[in-house]
């Protein structure tokens, strides 16, 4: 760029540079009216009220069982934990997918990342809380928790870091951290465009603290895009440690079923699936009913198929090498264990897996169903229930039915499994929701920054 | 374009617009000026212009990052990912030094023989470490090499500033620059390409020119509170108490039971223990290969298992117990284990626990087992076999942990000590008695 | 995230000109001569075990570069890459060399086992014994109708064909546009190259598994092939650094191909030394801490087996951790040695060298397997018999590596023809201004 030149800037395409000022600040309008608008629609209050139904669900199911004991689990002799490690690896799954829109798609520079990551990142620290709910209230004294917390005590006792469980405990709290820390740094440049705009002194003053007087200086930006690229870097392999640390809770026993080398990469590629399933269930109505659809645009949906069918793929094929790999090892606890799992008592949770990870998302080849918002979300929706039974297949087969026929067991859950698990989405549609109305849904200054009008008054390279 | 060096909205400081150089009214200190341009582009090239005119203390204001404004403004790399790397490495080592101390220094966790320090077994936690104090060193790095949180700013007065968030392109010239004069200044923006330049004056009130007290009162407020909880936990493990602890959670600690020998009143005999059911068969025959030590109700060798014989104190050794080395030899580790810590390895009652006691002030001695006037040396090996098996004053019976062929094997080694701490010449083989002279 | 578009430079020599028949002319007779010298001079007393053994790792090793070249070609379309845009007609040419690879392959590693060498799987070892002895092995004895000869050769030329028709689709389709310069058929390659990774993926598992995984037969693990896809894409991207740079010495692509390529590709050579690391750690951790002494075995041998030295598998394992990971891991994690191409180029060349010893580690201890004439039962790692001292013959591989290696670049030359850029692909633009930023 040569600067000599340009004495006479403003004979430099004047009318592009108001085109292109009045793209970004309709960028801002139309993202900040989301939280601005003086009142949500009305169907936003119908979600809430339905989320906050299901929260209070989850609060008596919760209570019950923190009072009672964890025999009002349907949990037995075989299946000392079943339905709640399955809502667990769920959750998490349901995480990955935020991290992988905000961090690797950031580093792959994926530009139609800027419109969802933010509802993304979001949904990534919700999923990540409702998790953390199950691997806490499944002991059955919570209030032990920071047991696990290394602390001098009087137990004079450390935790056992050898442990894969103890693993998950600070995969999931570094995650839990990263995440947070990763949304709320993206949110600050947004969190400043709020306090500018705020009309009231409360406001000012609340999203002023948060968005910690920024001033968008380019020294600062300079900062911040480097702090941004270092997180997403660090993100990068957090986000693939997670859930390979929670595939090692299983994976290094030595259950048929549970022990296969596959599994870390598997688990990874199965969270990125369902999360990515989640993010569209959620936005695609999203977009909607707050007018974003210019801004979430249909070709960030159709990529977002893609990636669902090709994750989905992905999963598929590794279903495929696990039953081959069974019959390759010649042993047979392994080979009975998979032909258990297909066509043993728990057939229709198989089935459930199958069709719902495998088929459905085959549709997305096509590019009808890729831009059909109501087959998106019944598609994502699918998937989100195969990838559930996906853990629970794992888990409670294999379990059910492992060495020695004495101990074989079949698992049902009682009302109290299922009122925490539907209970834990009230909490996550809850927060969501929240989320929605209050704060920056999506990240206004990047949307600006990937605009074709960024490049509005420069010297052609 | 050039005419408009404000903006109609800049009705705050209406004055902005007076000749350079004027104080507004009540208006304080001169801070800068502050520039707009009409894009992106514009703005990379007034900062070159402001740049290679010399000057430094400037900056540009825009609502997201600029493309080439950096090279532009010659702003250099920041060092941010060198720290973090740092950072990581530390991370790194950090997490290996507290797994090894806690798991295999300071308390050894043994779980199945296997070793307690296995690299392999640790690299999770390691790597999870690693990424949290880097992704904190990142955030927080941001956050210190920002200057971050500043919520108070002189730019902050003008309301052409807040385009800075939304659509706006400003660069800004602190007046503390040396190069810096309010008009020149302003014809240099101007011929830079700006649409709008203005000049920032501080609040007139002196106390106005930092950020406001209450944040600092605030974040000092809230350290001081956040400590509080820590401060009383520091104190409640620093100080001592004769308050039983609190039980926030009562967990399993209260239970509705009755501990041994306790009284119930809705029981006839008062007591809370309830006997054998009469007629109570065991489980373990007569006959069988292993003796029945375990088992409390079977007791027809009284000489065995309660060291009574037609109602007295056995003075010999019960049927099936012969007095051989090998006894010996099992009794006197027995008694080492069990009996030595009160008793001491002599018998003479000086073990670690009395000289503990002792230490803290205490009086108590354990009785002298060979002492021929603390009469157990005249005690019948049937009285000696019930004191270790029920206790004895502040001595606790052992039948729970010593099986009943054990507890006569110490019985034989306590005799044999007795004997051998209360020797005269007489007691040694007459063709050896040389030896001790 | 440059936005910019640019047109190839008017002084661009983008022609591959005689560049490939001289390559072909230099490279070819010397890597035949390598290894005709290898079989002739080789250890003589194993039969052709370590030959054979040795010519597979050379051969895995540029199947990992023709293999991860179509990946990158198949990717690129998927992916609606625009930088490697410069980069992809290069990576076509190399995966052209399948049909000539899978001939390669053909001759050294199946041919001798239908010509009745049953020296290099066991498993065909195997098929030569009677019924009983088969049975002794009963893990064994149920797949080796999967694992025999003849299926294992009609799935080799399967495989070869499918990666043959998946290169010469790509490059046929891509030369047109050359002609035409039609977008419609960028459009079509993208549709194309979903299926294709995905028949490309399973194809490549089963590589993994029956050429390699297969050598120690009784062993499974169902990330290896994941964990050698890892490797093969490390070699692939610090090939092509290398040959790329290498082109450019010859005066040609010196405008297209700039440093912010080399820097995306030293980015990607990081990326998948962490995935290699990653999947390597996944299969050994998985393995380790479950301790099943079928599948530990692999570890077993691989850590404590073999004696001192270059015989020690200890010390291979321990070399592999920290030069095919933790050394250029550390390196690649700055900006500047990505960016600074002689250092680049080491690094990749280093990458080549460990690449090597990968296949090797993976491979070559599988040479240690006998049988016991007298039981019929097998000895060495497979069965956990760990054989002390087992003699490795490092500098008989490397010349047919060496060897193979020149034999591969003789074909790569053979298909360096026409235009080295994609010259009329409509994403040629945006990758000819690319920019990191």
């Amino acid at each position: 760029m040569s600067a000599a030149e340009a004495t006479d800037t403003h004979g430099h395409g004047h009318g592009e540079a108001e085109a292109a000022r009045q793209k970004f600040s309709s960028i801002t309008r139309d993202i900040a009216w989301v939280a601005e608008m003086p009142k949500p629609p009305k169907i936003w209050y119908g979600l809430l009220g339905v989320s906050l139904l299901l929260l209070g669900m989850l609060v008596v199911a919760v209570t019950h069982l923190v009072t009672t004991g964890i025999g009002v689990w349907g949990n037995n002799n075989a299946q000392g934990w079943a339905w709640d490690i399955t809502n667990f690896v769920f959750w998490i799954g349901i995480g990955h997918a935020g991290t992988l829109i905000s961090a690797v798609l950031y580093l792959f520079r994926q530009n139609w990342r800027t419109s969802i990551a933010r509802s993304s990142e979001a949904m990534t620290i919700f999923a990540v809380m409702c998790a953390g709910i199950f691997p806490i209230i499944h002991t059955g004294r919570p209030w032990l928790a920071w047991w696990m917390i290394p602390h001098p005590n009087d137990m004079q006792m450390w935790p056992q870091f050898r442990s894969p469980l103890m693993w998950d405990v600070f995969a999931i709290s570094t995650y839990a951290t990263t995440s947070l820390l990763f949304w709320y740094m993206g949110m600050v440049p947004d969190l400043a465009t709020f306090r500018d705009r705020s009309k009231s002194k409360i406001k000012q003053v609340i999203y002023g603290i948060f968005a910690l007087g920024w001033r968008g200086s380019a020294r600062q930006w300079h900062r911040y895009e480097r702090a941004y690229l270092i997180l997403a870097a660090l993100s990068t392999p957090l986000v693939v440690s997670v859930h390979s640390v929670v595939s090692f809770d299983f994976a290094t026993s030595q259950l048929p079923g549970w022990h296969t080398t596959i599994f870390p990469p598997y688990f990874v590629a199965g969270a990125i699936f369902s999360g990515f399933a989640m993010v569209m269930t959620l936005l695609v109505p999203a977009r909607y009913l707050f007018n974003l659809k210019h801004i979430i645009t249909d070709d960030h949906i159709e990529a977002m198929c893609k990636i669902t069918l090709a994750t989905g793929t992905m999963v598929g094929c590794a279903y495929a090498i696990e039953f081959f790999i069974a019959w390759y090892s010649g042993n047979e606890f392994e080979q009975f264990t998979f032909i258990n799992r297909m066509l043993g008592p728990y057939w229709w949770a198989y089935f459930i897996m199958v069709s719902c990870n495998l088929l459905f998302p085959q549709l997305f080849w096509m590019r009808k169903f890729r831009t059909n918002p109501w087959l998106i979300v019944g598609v994502c929706i699918l998937v989100n229930i195969g990838m559930w039974f996906e853990r629970f297949v794992i888990i409670v087969t294999s379990l059910s039915r492992a060495f020695v026929p004495s101990g074989w067991h079949y698992f049902s859950p009682t009302k109290w499994d299922i009122m925490t698990l539907v209970g834990s989405f009230g909490l996550f549609f809850t927060l969501f929701l929240l989320f929605f109305r209050y704060l920056p849904v999506i990240a206004m200054s990047e949307v600006k920054m990937v605009a074709p009008e960024a490049h509005a008054g420069k010297d052609d390279h | 374009m050039s005419t408009s060096t404000h903006d109609a909205d800049n009705h705050e400081h209406g004055d902005a617009g007076a000749p350079a150089g004027d104080k507004p009214e009540g208006g304080g200190e001169l801070y800068g000026v502050l520039a707009e341009f009409d894009s992106p582009g514009a703005l990379v090239k007034g900062a070159r212009k402001v740049k290679d005119a010399g000057y430094a203390d400037f900056d540009c204001y825009s609502p997201f990052p600029v493309h080439g404004i950096d090279d532009a403004m010659g702003i250099k790399r920041t060092i941010l990912p060198v720290v973090v790397f740092g950072a990581g490495i530390t991370g790194t080592g950090l997490g290996l030094l507290m797994q090894w101390w806690m798991n295999s220094y300071d308390w050894p966790w043994n779980v199945g023989g296997k070793p307690t320090w296995s690299i392999p077994a640790n690299i999770p936690i390691a790597y999870e470490t690693t990424i949290l104090l880097s992704v904190l060193t990142t955030f927080f790095g941001m956050w210190i090499f920002n200057k971050l949180p500043q919520v108070w700013h002189p730019f902050f007065r003008l309301d052409r500033f807040t385009k800075a968030s939304d659509d706006g392109f400003l660069l800004g010239i602190e007046a503390k620059d040396k190069r810096f004069d309010l008009d020149r200044t302003t014809e240099l923006l101007k011929k830079a390409g700006a649409t709008a330049v203005e000049p920032c004056y501080h609040d007139p009130d002196p106390a106005k020119k930092q950020m406001p007290k209450w944040i600092y009162a605030f974040i000092a407020a809230t350290t001081v509170m956040a400590m509080i909880p820590l401060a009383l936990i520091l104190k409640a493990r620093a100080s001592k108490s004769t308050q039983p602890h609190w039980h926030v959670i009562a967990d399993m600690d209260f239970q509705p039971k009755f501990k041994s020998d306790n009284a119930f009143a809705a029981f006839p005999d008062g007591r809370a223990n309830r006997g054998e059911i009469a007629g109570t068969v065991s489980t373990c025959s007569p006959g069988s290969p292993r003796p029945c030590d375990h088992d409390r109700h079977v007791k027809s060798d009284t000489a065995m298992y309660q060291g009574i014989e037609g109602g007295e104190w056995i003075t010999g050794l019960p049927r099936s117990v012969e007095p051989t080395a090998q006894r010996l030899a099992r009794g006197k580790e027995r008694y080492d284990i069990f009996c030595a810590p009160c008793h001491g390895f002599d018998g003479k009652g000086a073990g670690i626990v009395p000289a503990r006691v002792q230490k803290l002030g205490g009086a108590w001695a354990a009785r002298d087992l060979t002492d021929v006037g603390a009469g157990v040396v005249t005690m019948p090996n049937g009285q000696l076999f019930n004191t270790i098996s029920n206790g004895f004053a502040t001595m606790m019976g052992y039948s729970s942990q010593i099986p009943v062929d054990d507890r006569w094997s110490i019985v034989l080694y306590v005799r044999a000590l007795q004997r051998s701490q209360n020797a005269t010449l007489d007691d040694v083989p007459a063709d050896q008695r040389g030896a001790l002279r | 995230m440059s936005a910019g578009h640019k047109t190839i430079h008017p002084d661009e020599k983008v022609k591959a000109g005689n560049f490939g028949s001289q390559l072909a002319k230099i490279a070819l007779p010397l890597g035949l001569a390598a290894i005709a010298a290898a079989f002739l001079l080789g250890p003589s007393h194993t039969g052709y075990r370590h030959f054979q053994l040795g010519y597979l790792t050379a051969w895995m090793f540029v199947w990992s570069i023709a293999c991860g070249s179509l990946f990158f070609v198949m990717i690129h379309h998927l992916a609606r890459a625009r930088w490697s845009t410069v980069l992809r007609r290069v990576a076509e040419n190399i995966a052209l060399t399948f049909p000539l690879l899978g001939v390669v392959g053909f001759l050294g590693i199946v041919l001798p086992m239908l010509a009745g060498n049953h020296d290099l799987y066991y498993w065909d070892y195997a098929h030569t014994q009677s019924h009983e002895w088969q049975h002794v092995d009963h893990h064994l004895a149920g797949k080796l109708g999967w694992l025999s000869s003849g299926f294992f050769a009609g799935r080799f030329v399967l495989y070869m064909a499918i990666y043959s028709f998946l290169a010469y689709w790509f490059a046929k389709t891509s030369k047109a546009q050359d002609e035409s310069g039609d977008p419609k058929l960028s459009e079509k390659m993208r549709i194309a190259a979903g299926p294709g990774i995905l028949v490309f993926a399973l194809t490549t598992v089963f590589v993994g598994f029956d050429l390699m995984m297969s050598l120690a037969p009784k062993w499974y693990s169902t990330i290896y092939s994941v964990n050698l896809f890892g490797g093969a894409m490390i070699a692939t991207y610090a090939f092509l650094a290398i040959f790329t740079r290498a082109v450019q010495r010859t005066g040609r692509i010196v405008h297209s191909v700039t440093v912010e390529h080399y820097h995306d590709l030293g980015k990607l050579l990081f990326g998948f030394i962490f995935f290699w690391a990653y999947t390597a750690f996944s299969q050994f951790m998985l393995i380790w801490y479950a301790d099943i002494p079928e599948e530990v075995v692999f570890y077993n041998y691989r850590m404590f087996g073999g004696g001192d030295g270059l015989s020690g598998w200890a010390n291979w394992s321990i070399a592999l951790l920290l030069c095919q990971w933790a050394i250029p891991y550390v390196l690649l994690l700055s900006r500047w040695t990505k960016r600074i191409l002689p250092i680049l180029m080491a690094i990749s060349v280093w990458a080549l060298v460990w690449h090597w010893v990968d296949l090797y580690w993976n491979i070559m201890p599988n040479a240690a397997w006998g049988v016991d004439l007298e039981t019929g039962r097998n000895t060495g790692p497979l069965t956990g018999l760990l054989e002390a001292n087992q003699p490795q013959y490092v500098w008989h591989s490397v010349l047919i590596w060496l060897g193979m290696v020149g034999v591969f670049l003789g074909f790569v030359g053979t298909r360096m023809k026409g235009n080295l850029l994609p010259v009329k692909d409509p994403m040629l633009g945006p990758s000819l201004a690319f920019e990191n930023y």
